[in-house]
């Protein structure tokens, strides 16, 4: 067949042409890319994500009956979510929700009833398919009223019922049907009803989730989130600066922010609730034992120097060890000034005149390593020599909770109320090597009676000031020394419209929502 | 030669079973257990317990190693203790990116370092001597992780050529090449220097045998007797090291795996590491040892091609 040369030029303005009509379709394609310091995600499945990686890749996917506001961790904020509105009874055991109709699961697992309410509580609820289960350890039952009605009853009363039914851990609410089909699978395919929903997962490199177009606020406006693995900071660096990454997480330190503020159409966002720095005194080890000596170390640290040197930018003070933007939070606590005469008048108080010296196992990971590098300094020089022996971040989770440490630098964020901290650091049934352990290395248990009371307590007022003696006592007993708290730090382009104003989250990075968007 | 590769290929399951077999009990031995990672630190010791039950870590360590040895000789790598996902589907999905860079690395090492190498053995102690020997020690000296960075800052951010994000579409030829070229060439400048430095000092050996001057006396022109007869019998020493560093390449890849975002095996091994995921890290090792044992194979089986003398019984 001969094709004349009109032809030719013919076929290829229609190849042009359709290259131009193609282009424009792609190009308008809004995704937004965010580099994670993670290595990969352990799961999906919401009540088995426990890394900050796990909550970035679980929280676009999934809702909770109520939910923090997108900008704001406030308790007392929280709104409605998959539920409509709900009522409680007086005495705070029994409480009812109303669902919203119409809300459809990802990949035509239909609609969200009562019924996967009931499953996911239950579900959340147990050992054997959640790690949270201790968070629903008073729930006493789910029952399903009618297809858009729930009624949960507990067992005694808790600080936050709406807490753990938030947006956030155990609170997700799964499809009954895709858990029981998937079996196994559902960690890796999960199904939600948010804003996004799994398209692509490849192990150790990315997550890719894509628009969920029934979600029940409105179509999102971006077509895809791509969530990568980027463990080496120096890499995500440079992936943003070529423009491959539109977010990226940052390093907690002066010298990134004071850097990636240099780049042009950057905004840089820091926010809460950050991560606290407590350092817990092992009080049944020699010579913790003696309260002087828990003084002595408290008064030798010099906190605000340690805030410099971590970065004025990225800390904020922590007076007290439950942080002042924490329902309970309060700054009406024993505190210890930074007074190194003092520090070594107590500790020849205590038959140390020349000093002491104590041992204790850190991990490599910077977020500790790096502040108690300069309390060990700052020790050093009221007398107490610090030897630490540097080892894996797993390692050290074995070994702090076998007791080996005379003190324990512990980085933490939890739900923001006083309840899960005071329980897990200083409650007599968290105290490590029992077989309730959790986190209570000081093995301090003198508050008991006082956190129990809270928990029962149903007048907010009444509440806040039973933790707030709680915490006063820790403080005068220096079982634990509050430092600072660390903020979470990214950087994003500022085409970037996050749909809200970043101040606070708990899944402890920016998260990605309906209202995100990306402007060309 | 075949009953020769089949008795090589025999001799290397005792070698497999002990380097498993040191793998699985070293692991157990170091501090930190799965379960500990799995859970996070919202872990009670109770729910501890239970997931090192449901991992099967509660049985004593022989018993454990016997299941080990016997789901291995079916075939079966297991489950992972973190993801609960079977091993043998992680590692196919991330072996061909370990490959393509080991691959990809040494051959621009072999394209680059063999001319290089021959140059500098020819030219020897003149300028392009001089230039290739200082090149080959940068090379040598300069940290994969620091080259990996200048690649990426030069070549990616300031002319746009290269992405530094991925290791691409593995479906897709194009976009698989595109993203392994930067790092591919990290490893290939420092296999360069390498393989140039050993083709050198094997060619200055060579040019000074008397079947080189023979071949000279004899009137052949120059490039027969540097190619044919000087090459041919230089290249036996740099195919062993050439042998050796593709075993290297293939486990110590792992910096460059990191740099450049690529989901590969040595990615892989430094998380099953730090996640004390016992199963995939046994399991990575199983298939790094056996691609050891087949860049050996290959190596040994490469002699005879180059050099007739050579035959295997």
């Amino acid at each position: 067949m001969k094709i004349s040369k009109y032809g030719v030029f013919f076929l290829l303005a229609v190849i042009f042409m359709g290259i131009c009509l193609i282009s424009p379709a792609f190009a308008q394609e809004k995704v937004v890319k965010m580099a994670l310091k993670a290595s990969d995600i352990r799961s999906l499945d919401p009540h088995y994500g426990t890394t900050t990686i796990d909550y970035a890749c679980i929280d676009p996917m999934f809702n909770g009956l109520v939910r923090f506001k997108p900008e704001d961790i406030n308790p007392e904020k929280i709104e409605p979510d998959l539920a409509e509105r709900w009522e409680r009874s007086k005495d705070g055991l029994v409480w009812t929700f109303y669902l919203r109709k119409g809300v459809k699961f990802h990949k035509g697992y239909g609609e969200m009833t009562a019924e996967d309410v009931k499953f996911s509580l239950e579900k959340a609820a147990n050992k054997a398919t959640s790690g949270f289960a201790g968070d629903y350890a008073a729930l006493d039952k789910v029952d399903v009223i009618d297809k858009y009605t729930v009624r949960i009853t507990f067992k005694s009363a808790i600080p936050s019922v709406l807490g753990i039914l938030t947006n956030y851990h155990g609170g997700y609410i799964v499809s009954k049907k895709a858990v029981l089909e998937k079996g196994d699978k559902f960690k890796f395919d999960p199904i939600g009803t948010g804003p996004f929903m799994l398209k692509e997962y490849i192990p150790k490199e990315k997550v890719v989730e894509v628009r969920h177009p029934e979600f029940f606020r409105g179509k999102p406006k971006l077509d895809r989130v791509e969530l990568w693995f980027m463990p080496d900071a120096s890499s995500r660096e440079m992936a943003y600066r070529k423009g491959e990454i539109d977010i990226v997480e940052g390093e907690r330190e002066q010298v990134w922010v004071k850097k990636m503020r240099e780049i042009p159409g950057t905004a840089i966002e820091i926010f809460g609730p950050g991560e606290t720095l407590v350092l817990h005194f092992n009080m049944t080890k020699k010579p913790m034992d003696d309260v002087r000596i828990r003084r002595a170390i408290c008064h030798a640290i010099n906190i605000d120097e340690l805030m410099k040197f971590l970065g004025p930018d990225v800390t904020t003070r922590l007076v007290s060890v439950i942080p002042m933007d924490y329902l309970g939070g309060t700054d009406k606590v024993p505190k210890y000034e930074f007074n190194p005469e003092k520090a070594k008048k107590l500790l020849a108080e205590a038959g140390f005149p020349k000093g002491l010296e104590l041992s204790m196992v850190i991990t490599e990971m910077s977020d500790y390593r790096r502040p108690m590098e300069q309390i060990q300094e700052q020790l050093r020089r009221v007398g107490i020599n610090l030897k630490m022996d540097v080892i894996t971040h797993t390692a050290f989770h074995e070994q702090i909770r076998k007791d080996v440490n005379p003190l324990v630098l512990y980085v933490c964020a939890r739900f923001p109320t006083a309840d899960p901290l005071l329980t897990q650091f200083y409650y007599s049934k968290s105290i490590v090597g029992t077989p309730t352990a959790i986190t209570n290395f000081s093995h301090y248990n003198k508050i008991d009676d006082l956190i129990e009371k809270a928990r029962l307590e149903i007048d907010t007022k009444k509440q806040k000031e039973l933790w707030a003696e709680a915490q006063s006592k820790i403080l005068e007993e220096a079982a634990a020394l509050p430092l600072c708290i660390t903020k979470f730090v990214f950087a994003r382009k500022v085409n970037v419209d996050l749909g809200y104003e970043m101040r606070s989250t708990l899944t402890l990075v920016i998260p990605i929502k309906e209202a995100t968007d990306i402007r060309k | 030669m075949l009953k020769y590769t089949i008795r090589r290929m025999i001799y290397v399951l005792p070698t497999l079973w002990a380097v498993v077999t040191f793998v699985f009990f070293l692991i157990r031995i170091v501090p930190g257990g799965p379960a500990v990672a799995a859970l996070g630190s919202y872990a009670t010791a109770e729910s501890i317990q239970q997931l090192e039950k449901q991992m099967g870590l509660d049985k004593p360590i022989l018993v454990q190693y016997g299941k080990f040895l016997k789901d291995l000789c079916q075939g079966d790598l297991g489950k992972s203790l973190i993801t609960n996902k079977p091993i043998s589907q992680e590692i196919a999905r991330s072996l061909p990116y370990t490959l393509d860079l080991a691959i990809g690395g040494m051959i621009i090492g072999i394209l680059f370092g063999i001319p290089t190498g021959i140059i500098t053995a020819l030219r020897r102690n003149r300028p392009p001597d001089y230039i290739g020997r200082v090149l080959s020690l940068v090379g040598i000296s300069m940290p994969e992780f620091y080259l990996g960075i200048l690649l990426m800052y030069v070549l990616a951010i300031k002319l746009q050529l290269f992405p530094v994000l991925g290791g691409g579409d593995l479906s897709h030829l194009g976009s698989r090449l595109y993203h392994l070229f930067l790092p591919a060439l990290t490893l290939g400048i420092i296999m360069t220097a390498f393989i140039s430095r050993m083709v050198r000092s094997s060619m200055l050996n060579v040019l000074r045998e008397d079947y080189v001057r023979t071949a000279r006396s004899k009137g052949l022109h120059e490039k027969v007797v540097i190619y044919k007869h000087a090459l041919r019998n230089a290249l036996i020493p740099t195919v062993t090291v050439i042998g050796i560093y593709m075993s290297i390449l293939m486990g110590g890849s792992v910096l460059t795996e990191i740099i450049f975002s690529r989901p590969g095996l040595g990615k892989m091994m430094v998380f099953a590491v730090k996640d004390r995921d016992y199963i995939a890290l046994q399991s990575v090792i199983i298939i790094f040892s056996a691609f050891v044992f087949l860049f050996n194979l290959i190596t040994d089986l490469l002699y005879s091609l180059i050099d007739p003398r050579i035959e295997y019984h």
